[in-house]
């Protein structure tokens, strides 16, 4: 039966065992001359080592680019909780500053009455703004002040600015302030500069007009207009706005002019209530210099117009 | 227990008249909560409750209004009473009938509330504040009571409640 033949590797027998020899030839000098057998081995394994490289950078390319995604996952999952635990610290801290920073306004306009309080020449109260506008018709505020604190009915309520309105109501623990703005509530008033008298009343459209002023009365655009003392519940002096329009028709025997108020009815988050006061000005005691500066009280000459 | 719930609610409307009305203002107007509270509860109920219903929150409201007390209390409890009969009358109570009733419910009471608020007002002043708060103040109560009504009637419906209006009858 003949042999087959090998056609894939056709390498002689003689060949065969020339490489064999060699092989073996290159064990004995591994083995029996180690160094140079390294060098020369060295010299020949740079080539081969070039051929390696490639395929061992991309190899290790791909490991760390795994591993770094890994380790990138692993902390991004500590990151999304450490992320959600921040955004919660921010939210709360954001309340927290937006509280502070409530309580710091509110401070700071209870400050400014507290000092305006202590400076000014009247007894009041402050009271904070619980309610407003229960009502169309009406403007009016509900403070958190009543009989029990010895508030009654007709008592001024004012501002460190200003001249806010009159008080109309008192239930025990509240009031109702009927607001300068609103056609019900009348009071008196003078210009600043030539110390005309009128009547200061509210519009529907929520505005303040001041009636009744002389028809020679010089007044004009831009005059501070402050409370002229004749009634029970505010002293005299306190500003209530400026005059900013002022009209008076042929047939009319006044003059009238429209009001700009001092005090933002709108904004309001405390006030003053008018408990007592002594007349600014009387023959027995001159009002003193730092009631006259207080903020609200305009200066009032020493006499009487 | 019912009662209770239902003195709380007409309080709790008083105190969100007096305290959200600034922040449900629309260029002005302020919504009139209490009436649409009577209204809702006089096409909720029947003409006797939202009459009591009615007077109660006017009461309220009255208590913390500058205007005399009583105005308020006779004008809601007539608004719940009228409302409440209403719904007695027509066959079905729609979110259509719900807004033209409470527009001509709350124009009778602000023209009233105005005529006792400002009795000297003159024609051109009257005519100024009819068109100017009157008229869209009625429209945002009709719209508001419109609004509720819409949304029990969903929430009675998704929840399976019987309507009240068809058990009374």
């Amino acid at each position: 039966m003949p042999r087959p033949e090998h056609t894939s590797f056709p390498i002689s027998t003689g060949f065969r065992r020339l490489l064999a020899g060699g092989l073996i030839l290159l064990l004995v000098l591994l083995l029996f001359l180690p160094r140079q057998a390294q060098e020369w081995l060295g010299q020949m394994g740079g080539p081969m080592a070039l051929i390696l490289e490639g395929p061992l950078h991309g190899v290790a390319a791909i490991q760390d680019s795994v591993g770094e995604t890994w380790n990138h996952y692993i902390a991004l999952q500590h990151v999304w909780e450490d992320n959600q635990r921040l955004k919660q610290e921010i939210q709360q801290l954001q309340g927290e500053q937006n509280r502070l920073r409530e309580q710091a306004i509110l401070a700071k306009e209870f400050e400014k009455l507290s000092k305006y309080q202590t400076t000014a020449p009247m007894t009041t109260l402050s009271a904070r703004i619980i309610g407003r506008n229960v009502s169309n018709w009406y403007r009016a505020i509900v403070i958190d002040k009543g009989t029990r604190d010895g508030i009654h009915a007709e008592m001024g309520v004012i501002t460190h600015a200003g001249v806010v309105g009159r008080v109309i109501r008192v239930n025990a623990i509240t009031s109702i302030v009927l607001l300068l703005s609103d056609p019900n509530v009348a009071i008196t008033g003078m210009i600043q500069t030539s110390r005309d008298e009128g009547i200061i009343q509210g519009t529907p459209q929520g505005t303040l007009q001041m009636k009744y002023l002389p028809p020679l009365s010089p007044v004009q655009v831009g005059d501070a207009v402050v409370t002229s003392g004749l009634t029970d519940d505010f002293p005299r002096g306190l500003h209530i706005g400026h005059i900013q329009q002022i009209t008076k028709a042929a047939t009319d025997l006044f003059q009238s002019g429209e009001i700009t108020p001092i005090v933002d009815f709108s904004k309001l988050e405390g006030v003053l209530v008018i408990t007592s006061f002594q007349p600014t000005i009387s023959a027995e005691s001159p009002p003193s210099e730092e009631s006259e500066e207080s903020e609200g009280m305009i200066p009032v000459p020493q006499h009487l117009p | 227990m019912i009662i209770a719930l239902q003195i709380a609610l007409c309080l709790g409307t008083v105190v969100a008249q007096a305290t959200l009305s600034t922040m449900l203002a629309i260029n002005g107007i302020y919504p009139d909560l209490c009436l649409v509270l009577a209204c809702l509860l006089g096409f909720f109920t029947n003409e006797y409750k939202g009459f009591l219903f009615g007077l109660m929150v006017g009461l309220f409201q009255d208590l913390l209004a500058p205007g005399g007390v009583g105005i308020n209390m006779i004008l809601k409890g007539l608004a719940g009473g009228l409302a409440g009969m209403t719904a007695h009358t027509i066959s079905t109570v729609t979110t259509l009938a719900v807004i033209i009733v409470t527009l001509a419910l709350s124009l009778g009471c602000g023209l009233a509330s105005l005529i006792m608020a400002y009795p000297e007002l003159d024609g051109p002043e009257a005519l100024r504040a009819i068109f100017r708060i009157l008229g869209p103040q009625a429209l945002y109560n009709s719209l508001l009571a419109a609004g509720f009504f819409w949304f029990t009637h969903m929430l009675r419906n998704s929840l399976g409640v019987v309507h009240f209006i068809q058990g009374r009858r």
